[in-house]
This record gives structure tokens, C-alpha cells and sequence, in this order.
């Protein structure tokens, strides 16, 4: 059935080059082409603009600042503290959340007494907790983390709960016409069924704390980390270390997003067809 | 072991009209009939009929106002292993091979992996899946699905078969197909089936007795054996008549 479609896709292809390899090129065209043209106009205003070089510093200067981190082991460093205290807190926020969320989305009662909590929580912006978090434990880890680790499981509560919701009632029934009942019910169907929404919580989340701790590193100036990376570069004028940091910072989130994320969803939620990749 | 037994069940509902008014409304009223073991029954009648709630009742999945189910003499108040529910949306687990939802019943009830996968290759040989056993569903036809649908409810070997509407997701050519595959299916286990349907020909085709439910409060106003030999024409002239005497039933009351 599906090969046989493949087949017609593929006999209508005439072309000598392999379609495999066809579509790689594509891709990688589709990837690389932007980036080079921005790096182009990049260059040639730095050269052509006459913009000081504090303000706008070459390709040149920002890649001799990189090497200079790789090579001083500051970059090293610094991706390591941040990568740790984003993993750190969103396994132990995703945790909590997913837990909450569950027994909010099964149970009425927690239901019921949580709607409102987490209501107005959600109002209040991670980053608004700053004040109170450094107050609490001082400029130290425990300030950065616990801003975190409240920020994803309040964004994984939300999408469990509403995901165990609104898992459709006849895979329920089935479930139970079927012998699942209880915990078992919930291990077997409302949990694999209410994945979905359970995984872009874990995604949600982990951006947004991803977010969060740039500026959290920025704040509560710990010995390393992006985020202070960015600040003290500006601290002391050192605004290729600045462009080079972002660029470390975009980098970083957009590998954990596609590779990490991706992954996960593509070898669960993907495979069952209950979410569809666009072609 | 197979028998069913409804024994007067009756279902209301109360619908609500606003601030502090509400009114009852009565489904069906004292429905009693019985499978013999190895029967395959239908119950049809127009929608509205609460055919499906008879079944949802004898299922588990919902209650009676009064009245009771027994299986093979044990009275049933949940849902349990003892019957197998075949669903008119098919209810497959999209995150579940073709394998693993038609061994979904087994595990719940605990039966040991080899035995279960024996068991469950079994099953879906006899539902005609095998070349799709590790396929998820998302990927299958309408038909297969409920292939599907079926062998789930056939594996655990329940005492009873229940089955609510469940060609009726699918197209007619289809489900043409899928009503000479359920009868060769059924002739080939000999369970105890209750099929919910509103198609007159598929209830002829496929039952020894259909009972027609009409009215409202709904009751069995109709028992008919249908006595034509297996597989069956559904040209021939008995097959006609049978078709029309029901026909004529379902109308009669709905004139009144």
C-alpha cells in the first residue's frame, strides 16, 4: 500500500541523481544558504558601514573571540554550569509537574483545590519571583534553580492536567471494557494517550527556562554560565565576547531543542500518528 | 459457557429545563431477554431506541435505574473479561502495534508473555491482520481497524460478544466485506454475540434471532428466528421477506 505509492513517486522521477541524495542537497541548501547570506551582509556592514568595532565587530573579531573561549576553556565551562542547571531543574520540575498534573487531571478533588493556585501562579512571571527567591537563599545557586524548577513544573502541570483531561472518552471506555482499571487504567491508557500534550509541556518548559536562566545567570552572577559570560563581556566592553556568547546561547538552545526534543517526540507521538510532521 | 441474561433492566434520564425544573425521561422500560450460548443476536431498532445503552449497560460501561445482567448466571454490575466489546469508533490505542491491541485484554488479565503472544498470533490470523501485526493503526484502513476492534474482543475469549454498531463507521462497500468476514469468523468460533444495529439487512445476514426495540419507553416488540441456512443469499426470496416483516415492524411502531 504505502510502497506501492512510493513506487509511482519514484518511477516519475527521471532524473539521473538518486532522489535521496536529491533531497539531502535540498535540505542542506534550504539550511546553509540563509545563514551564509546573513553572514555576507554581516561582513560587508562591519567593513563597508564604518560602525566603531565596540559596536559592530567583524565576523573576524567574533570567531577570534570564540576560539579564545575554546581555547582558555571558559566556553567549555560556561556551556556546562548553564546546560547542568537547565537539566537539573527541568527533570525535577517536569517530574513534579507531570505528577501534579496527573492527579489534577484524574482526580476532581485536586482538581478542584489546585484550579486556583495554579491560576493565579500563572499570572505571576517567573522572573517577577527574583526579588523573593534572592531574599530567601542569596545570590547562590539555589536562587537561579528553584525560579527554574517552579517555572517548568508549573508549564508541565498545566499541559498534563489539561492532556489527561481531555483524553477521548472512548479510549477510556475501551480501557476499562478491557480490564484496565485504576492505576493501571492511568499507566496503560490516559498517560500514553495524553502524551502529546505531556511532551510539548516538557518542550514548553524547557524553553522557557531556558530563557529564564540567561537572565538569571545575569542577575545572580554565579562563577560561571552563559548568561554571566554575556554580562561581564559587557562589563568590560568586550562586545565581540558578547556576539560570540550569543551565538553560543542561540546555538546551544536550538541543538536542545531539535535534537533532544525532536527525538523524543519523533520515536514516540510521532510513530503513533497522533501528531503529523508537515511535509 | 456463554449465556446471557437481561432481566428487566430500565434506564431514565432526567433532563434538566432551566432553574430548579427538571423532568424524567424514561429510554426503555423492563427490557428482558436472553442469549442461549452460541446465539448470535441482533438488536435493532431506529436511533433514539437506547439499543446502545442496553449495550453499554450489559457492558459495565454504564448503569440500569433497575434491573439486572447475568453472565452465565453470575450477576454483572462492571465492565470485566467475561465479555468483549467491539465499539462503532473502533476505540483502538493509536500508540499500540496491532499486537499489543489485540493483546491488550490478555495482559490485563494477566497472562504470561509466550502464552499471551501465542494467543494473540492466533487472533489475528483469525481476523485476517497477520501481515499487519506490527503496524499501528494510524496506518490501516477503516476495515482494518476494526479488524482490529474485533480481534481484541474475540482474544480474551469472553463469554459473551458485544457489539455496538460496528460496521457502522465504515463505508457500504466496506462494510459489505466486513459482514461476510464477521459471519466466517463467527462461524468458525461459534460465540455468543449481541450485535446493536439499525441496518435490517446486516441484522438478517448475520443473526439466528433478531429482536427489534421500538417505542418509547422502548420494549422488545419483535423476537424473530432467522432460520435460512449459512452463508446466506441475501437475494434470495426468504432473505426478502425476513428483511420486509422487519421492515413493516419498525415502521408500524413508528407510525403510532
Amino acid at each position: 500500500m504505502a510502497s506501492t505509492i512510493m513506487d509511482v513517486a519514484e518511477a516519475q522521477k527521471t532524473q539521473t541523481i538518486p532522489p535521496g541524495v536529491r533531497r539531502f542537497l535540498a535540505d542542506t541548501l534550504y539550511v546553509l544558504g540563509p545563514v551564509v547570506v546573513c553572514l555576507v551582509i554581516w561582513q560587508l556592514i562591519a567593513k563597508l558601514s564604518g560602525l566603531p568595532k565596540v559596536i559592530f565587530p567583524s565576523l573576524g573579531d567574533i570567531f577570534g573571540a570564540l576560539w579564545t573561549m575554546v581555547v582558555e576553556g571558559t566556553l567549555y565551562s560556561d556551556v556546562k554550569a548553564t546546560l547542568g542547571r537547565l537539566m537539573y531543574s527541568v527533570i525535577v520540575g517536569s517530574v513534579v509537574g507531570t505528577i501534579i498534573g496527573a492527579l489534577m487531571g484524574s482526580f476532581r478533588s485536586w482538581e478542584r483545590a489546585l484550579v486556583g493556585p495554579i491560576n493565579f501562579l500563572l499570572a505571576v512571571p517567573g522572573t517577577a519571583l527574583f526579588p523573593l527567591t534572592m531574599i530567601w537563599f542569596g545570590l547562590s545557586e539555589a536562587a537561579i534553580l528553584s525560579i527554574l524548577m517552579y517555572e517548568v513544573a508549573l508549564t508541565v502541570t498545566v499541559n498534563t492536567w489539561t492532556g489527561v483531561k481531555s483524553v477521548d472518552l472512548s479510549l477510556i471506555r475501551a480501557g476499562r471494557a478491557f480490564g484496565a482499571r485504576g492505576p493501571m487504567l492511568f499507566l496503560r491508557v490516559l498517560l500514553p494517550a495524553a502524551l502529546p500534550s505531556i511532551i510539548t509541556g516538557y518542550r514548553l518548559g524547557l524553553s522557557r527556562a531556558w530563557r529564564i536562566l540567561i537572565i538569571a545567570e545575569m542577575l545572580v552572577s554565579a562563577s560561571a554560565g552563559l548568561g554571566y559570560r554575556l554580562y561581564w563581556a559587557r562589563e568590560l566592553f568586550q562586545t565581540d565576547v558578547v556576539y560570540a556568547g550569543l551565538l553560543v546561547v542561540g546555538i546551544t538552545g536550538l541543538v536542545l531543542e531539535r535534537v533532544i526534543l525532536r527525538t523524543l517526540e519523533r520515536y514516540t507521538v510521532q510513530r503513533w500518528g497522533t501528531v503529523r510532521e508537515l511535509d | 459457557m456463554g449465556e446471557l441474561r437481561v432481566d428487566r433492566i430500565s434506564k431514565n434520564y432526567v433532563v434538566n429545563r432551566g432553574f430548579n425544573s427538571s423532568t424524567g425521561l424514561q429510554v426503555f422500560r423492563d427490557i428482558s431477554f436472553v442469549l442461549e450460548e452460541g446465539e448470535f443476536v441482533s438488536l435493532i431498532g431506529q436511533s433514539g431506541c437506547g439499543k446502545t445503552t442496553v449495550l453499554n449497560i450489559i457492558a459495565g460501561l454504564d448503569r440500569p435505574n433497575s434491573g439486572a445482567i447475568y453472565v452465565d448466571g453470575k450477576r454483572v454490575t462492571e465492565p470485566g473479561l467475561d465479555r468483549g466489546v467491539v465499539f462503532q469508533e473502533f476505540a483502538l490505542f493509536p500508540w499500540l502495534t496491532v499486537a499489543a491491541n489485540i493483546g491488550f485484554g490478555l495482559k490485563s488479565a494477566g497472562v504470561p508473555k509466550p502464552e499471551r503472544m501465542r494467543r494473540v498470533a492466533h487472533y489475528v490470523e483469525l481476523v485476517g491482520l497477520s501481515r499487519f501485526i506490527d503496524y499501528y493503526p494510524n496506518r490501516l484502513s477503516g476495515g482494518m481497524r476494526q479488524r482490529v476492534g474485533l480481534g481484541r474482543a474475540f482474544a480474551i475469549e469472553p463469554a459473551v460478544l458485544l457489539m455496538d454498531e460496528p460496521l457502522g463507521a465504515l463505508d457500504s462497500q466496506t462494510r459489505e466485506t466486513m459482514q461476510i468476514a464477521l459471519a466466517e469468523i463467527w462461524m468458525r468460533t461459534r460465540k455468543t454475540v449481541l450485535f446493536v444495529t439499525h441496518d435490517i439487512r446486516e441484522a438478517v445476514y448475520l443473526s439466528d434471532r433478531v429482536l427489534v426495540l421500538s417505542g418509547r419507553p422502548s420494549e422488545v416488540v419483535l423476537d424473530l428466528a432467522i432460520e435460512l441456512p449459512r452463508p446466506r443469499d441475501r437475494h434470495s426470496p426468504e432473505f426478502q421477506e425476513l428483511e420486509l416483516t422487519l421492515e413493516r415492524k419498525i415502521g408500524q411502531n413508528r407510525m403510532q
